[in-house]
């Protein structure tokens, strides 16, 4: 995966809202394009919001590219608010992305940008502390029979 | 009244609600905007319990309910929701359970608004959500209509005639209460001014034998007599199947009983006999000459190419072919499929694994065969179905007959390609076969649907190791589980072979779970269309993590119509646990690569071998042969068990006041129900007899004469009982419970100021388990004058004891716990003004 993280280093971090009910959906919101199609705009969040929204319905794929996508919804009204990327498809793996997986629409949510600890600064990614990856990795080993029979 | 007018639209406002969120507020579903979000009730949370109490301008009839919708699909529709109706918010009668579809199409459902052919009005109504689509979210309702009659004409006789019922009901309540408590004086007097019946003369009978007069043979009379007239019918059409696993031995063609030899012998030469050990076979079954038909597999090193004919009648496995590729037809192979066509007798089969080292353009092939029965033939029907616009060669696939219109159905199952090999699998996506139609007349392929990812309403995802079904009287197939690449699938949805229309019952959202199957791509399915009931037996997951807490069979059964699922049974951790039964012989252990077929006609399943998932011995291949029944309880076994019932309790009584004679009574009359053949049980009764020394010498407490009570239950109910888990399980409960507690409790319950001695409550105990039984139109009134002092829930237990009269509280939790904690918890239970039970309180 080619995150440059060093590229959205800078971008402000951003609370965002479900536009319909005005319930928090997550804190660690990000401004960011579509990489199939630049002219949409939308927040984006690298970790699983926790407990504020969940999927509906099953996965599909748009007409852009070959990414498996599901559609999240606020838990609170149960309207939905955007998408998690299942599974990505090579492409938009390959090109710059921000390695973040769930997406919010900027239509269905409302957003402001957080401000860090001294309450003057607007808080950017690059204040966040990093990940621990290891998480995401799957401890799973891959020996799967193809058939069992 | 001689015509009943015309059901018009009724006028109401909200009167109370549970909770709103945002602003969804109640008042919302007064209005119709499909178009707008937010124009709906939602809940604050969907933590039970959530309702909204409709207040009608005027006392009504209320004959139906109308939800509207969002004009998209929304997760917070209501998947399962009760209405309740009434006079008053304190007093309400459930008029209909149910649920909404995911859409945006209106739905109307008709409300009970008679008792005994009469309507009774309401002038509240209630709905309490249980469940939304998505079953995390908030509960939401967008609009509500209410239909019915308020022509005061109509209303007011109903009305007058609903508060005479209420009193008579009311009036009951007394007479049973008066009786309870032995106020004789005020019952008579009470029943001659009113002349309302308690109940059946008949049961007022039983209670003058029991009670009165503690004539216990004439009540076993009764009791025989009833169940004779088949008045326990009632109560046994409502009890839960129970699961009946019989090993198969089939007869020797030599003419040697099997029964006589043992089972190393028959394992030993036994491959002459019937078919081998193996897992990823077929079976089919013709239930006309009730056949079941063994073709091919993998036991465990290679693939088989023996088909084998088994008579259910003869019990008698017949081998039609050694190898069917040298009577041209198909190759050895496993993970194909087969299905038969019970009409024209032809069978025929599709598909097969191939390991990676022996594929090439020539044996990836799709070939296709037909058997016909009579002529004992093959007929090679395609050389490569997918050169005839029909399916690529596939393995776990699924495949149904229609017989009706000689057609059949293809779905899924993975295509197996040159450099599908495991190693090459990151590179190459590996790729499903979609669904297709083959014309057997014409001999030709016609491609459904296209593997897609369910993006539209009528697309489908295709899979492996699924299961498919085809409902021969609503012409759907019914498809649910299976798995992905690495993505266990659990929607299910069916397809209207006619009308080629996707209908989606359940997208499979994750927080089902508990109430629904888990599915995965081992277990295997069987349709009955007559009884409109899918039957799915859960497999092993092949998943080795998994492996070892999840050895279980579970056996669960759809209810097509009524849209839900129940499990009949799960073989949990106690009975594993239990050495004394091993639990191999008394169900097939947990599998997987077996396989499952129905006979619809006679209700039996049949189950061949598989794989038992032995990591140790990975080679290892099942051959034992099982049949199944789903059975209720017998009209004899519950004539024994109120045999039982009424001895144990003579026992009890006799106890308490002649010990000595009690004795007798227990090595005569108890004893001869007990079965001598059964060495289990004559062991049990020895140990029991043992017993007996120690009740005398205590001058039979109370509690040393309920410990060892707790065998008596097995003892009497082990032997030849086709419900040993309900005999032995729920009968013990309820002796441990007995003298310690139940008995205190009795006496709270039913003396207090009357003089009631303790033997008239308890056998006023035993009258009413034993009116249980009954029909409701029979029995006195379930509920009570006023709650009994530690019996917060009543009303679940009614509902759980009109099942099993003789629970007591850590079987209850069980049995809620098999439903799901949600809908459970969503239940009356929490809310006892719904109850009708609470209803009548004073």
């Amino acid at each position: 995966m080619s995150t440059s993280n060093a590229n959205f280093k800078n971008k402000c971090v951003t609370q965002v809202n479900c536009i319909f009910c005005d319930s928090l959906l997550c804190t660690r919101g990000m401004k960011a394009v579509l990489l199939a199609d630049t002219e949409v705009e939308l927040f984006s969040t690298d970790i699983p919001p926790n407990r504020t929204v969940d999927f509906v319905a099953s996965c599909y794929s748009t007409e852009s590219c070959k990414c498996k996508l599901r559609d999240i919804a606020c838990l609170k009204c149960g309207n939905v608010v955007g998408y998690h990327v299942v599974a990505p498809c090579k492409p938009c793996l390959l090109s710059c992305n921000n390695g973040h997986f769930w997406m919010f629409n900027s239509d269905a949510v409302s957003t402001l940008n957080r401000l860090d600890g001294t309450g003057l600064n607007l808080l950017l990614w690059g204040d966040l502390p990093e990940l621990d990856d290891s998480e995401n990795e799957e401890s799973e080993s891959p020996s799967e029979e193809e058939c069992i029979r | 009244m001689a015509v009943v007018p015309e059901s018009r639209v009724l006028t109401f406002s909200v009167f109370k609600w549970s909770s709103y969120s945002s602003t969804y507020l109640p008042e919302n579903i007064l209005v119709d905007k499909p178009n707008d979000q937010s124009s709906r009730w939602s809940s604050e949370s969907n933590y039970p319990p959530q309702f909204l109490i409709l207040k009608l301008e005027r006392p009504a009839i209320v004959q139906s309910i109308t939800f509207g919708k969002y004009e998209k699909t929304h997760v917070c529709n209501l998947k399962k929701f009760k209405v309740f109706g009434g006079m008053s918010e304190e007093n309400m009668t459930e008029l209909l359970s149910s649920g909404l579809k995911n859409d945006y199409n209106k739905e109307t459902f008709t409300l009970k608004h008679k008792i005994d052919e009469q309507m009774f009005p309401c002038r509240f109504v209630k709905i309490v959500p249980l469940m939304s689509w998505g079953p995390s979210f908030n509960f939401s309702i967008w609009y509500i209509e209410l239909h019915g009659i308020e022509d005061p004409d109509v209303v007011q006789p109903c009305l007058n005639w609903y508060s005479k019922y209420r009193e008579q009901e009311a009036i009951r309540l007394c007479l049973k209460h008066f009786r309870q408590h032995n106020y004789t004086e005020a019952f008579e007097s009470l029943q001659k001014k009113t002349r309302i019946a308690l109940e059946h003369p008949m049961l007022t009978h039983l209670h003058d034998r029991l009670v009165l007069q503690g004539d216990f043979d004439a009540c076993e009379e009764l009791i025989d007599k009833a169940v004779r007239d088949g008045l326990f019918n009632q109560y046994i059409s409502q009890q839960e199947y129970k699961p009946r696993w019989s090993q198969i031995i089939p007869k020797c063609n030599k003419g040697t009983s099997a029964q006589e030899i043992n089972r190393d012998d028959v394992n030993s030469d036994g491959d002459d006999n019937r078919p081998g050990m193996r897992g990823g076979h077929q079976m089919v079954i013709d239930v006309q000459t009730e056949t079941v038909y063994l073709f091919g597999g993998w036991d465990g090193t290679q693939d088989l190419a023996d088909f084998w004919a088994y008579s259910v009648q003869e019990n008698q496995w017949a081998c039609i072919s050694r190898d069917t590729e040298k009577e041209s037809g198909p190759s050895a192979r496993s993970c194909h499929k087969m299905c038969i066509d019970s009409q024209r007798r032809q069978i025929y089969t599709l598909g097969r694994y191939l390991d990676s080292s022996v594929r090439n353009s020539k044996s990836l092939k799709s070939d296709f065969y037909r058997y016909d029965i009579d002529a004992n033939t093959w007929t090679l029907l395609s050389e490569d179905t997918s050169a005839d616009g029909g399916p690529k060669l596939v393995f776990d696939h699924q495949m149904c007959m229609d017989s009706e219109k000689h057609m059949i159905y293809t779905f899924g199952g993975r295509i197996l390609t040159c450099n599908g090999s495991v190693e090459d699998s990151r590179t190459s996506e590996p790729q499903f076969s979609g669904l297709y139609a083959y014309h057997c007349q014409a001999g030709t392929w016609s491609l459904l649907r296209e593997d897609s990812c369910n993006a539209g309403p009528e697309d489908v995802q295709s899979r492996i190791g699924h299961c498919m079904l085809f409902h021969t009287r609503n012409r759907c197939l019914y498809v649910f589980g299976g798995q992905r690449s690495k993505t266990y699938l659990n929607d299910f949805f069916s397809y209207d072979v006619d009308g080629d229309h996707v209908e989606i019952i359940s997208d499979g959202t994750k927080k089902d779970s508990g109430m629904v199957p888990m599915t995965g791509f081992t277990q295997r399915a069987t349709i009955d269309p007559e009884l409109n009931e899918i039957h799915v037996l859960s497999g092993l997951s092949k998943d080795k993590d998994k492996r070892e807490e999840n050895v279980r069979n579970s056996f669960w059964i759809y209810d097509i119509a009524r849209n839900n699922w129940s499990c009949v049974y799960k073989n949990d951790q106690a009975v594993k646990e239990n050495p004394s039964k091993a639990l191999q012989e008394e169900e097939p252990c947990p599998r997987f690569a077996h396989q499952l077929v129905y006979d619809e006609m006679h209700k039996v399943h049949y189950l061949f071998g598989g794989n038992p998932g032995k990591s140790c011995s990975p080679k290892m291949r099942l051959d034992d042969f099982w049949s199944l029944k789903l059975c209720r309880p017998s009209k004899e076994y519950l004539l024994r068990h109120c045999r039982y019932l009424i001895r144990k309790y003579r026992f009890e009584e006799k106890a308490q006041s002649e010990p000595l004679s009690a004795l007798k009574y227990l090595q005569n009359d108890l004893s001869l129900t007990v079965d001598h053949t059964d060495p289990d049980e004559t062991k049990e009764k020895l140990y029991y007899f043992r017993a007996e020394a120690v009740i005398s010498k205590h001058h039979l407490s109370g509690r040393m004469c309920d410990q060892k009570f707790q065998l008596l239950p097995s003892a009497l109910f082990k032997s030849s009982s086709d419900f040993i888990p309900l005999g032995k399980t729920l009968i013990c409960l309820r002796f441990k419970a007995a003298p310690d507690t139940l008995t205190v409790h009795a006496l709270h319950m039913y003396t207090g100021f009357s003089d009631v001695d303790q033997t008239y409550a308890q056998r006023t105990q035993l009258f009413d388990t034993l009116v249980n039984f009954f029909p409701d139109s029979m029995t006195p009134p379930k509920g009570n004058l006023w709650p009994r002092a530690n019996n917060t829930a009543t009303a679940s237990q009614n509902k759980v004891e009109k099942r099993f009269p003789f629970i007591c509280k850590s079987e209850q939790v069980k049995q809620h716990d098999r439903r799901g904690d949600r809908q459970f918890t969503a239940s009356s239970v929490s809310d006892p003004c719904c109850s009708p039970s609470a209803a009548n309180k004073p």
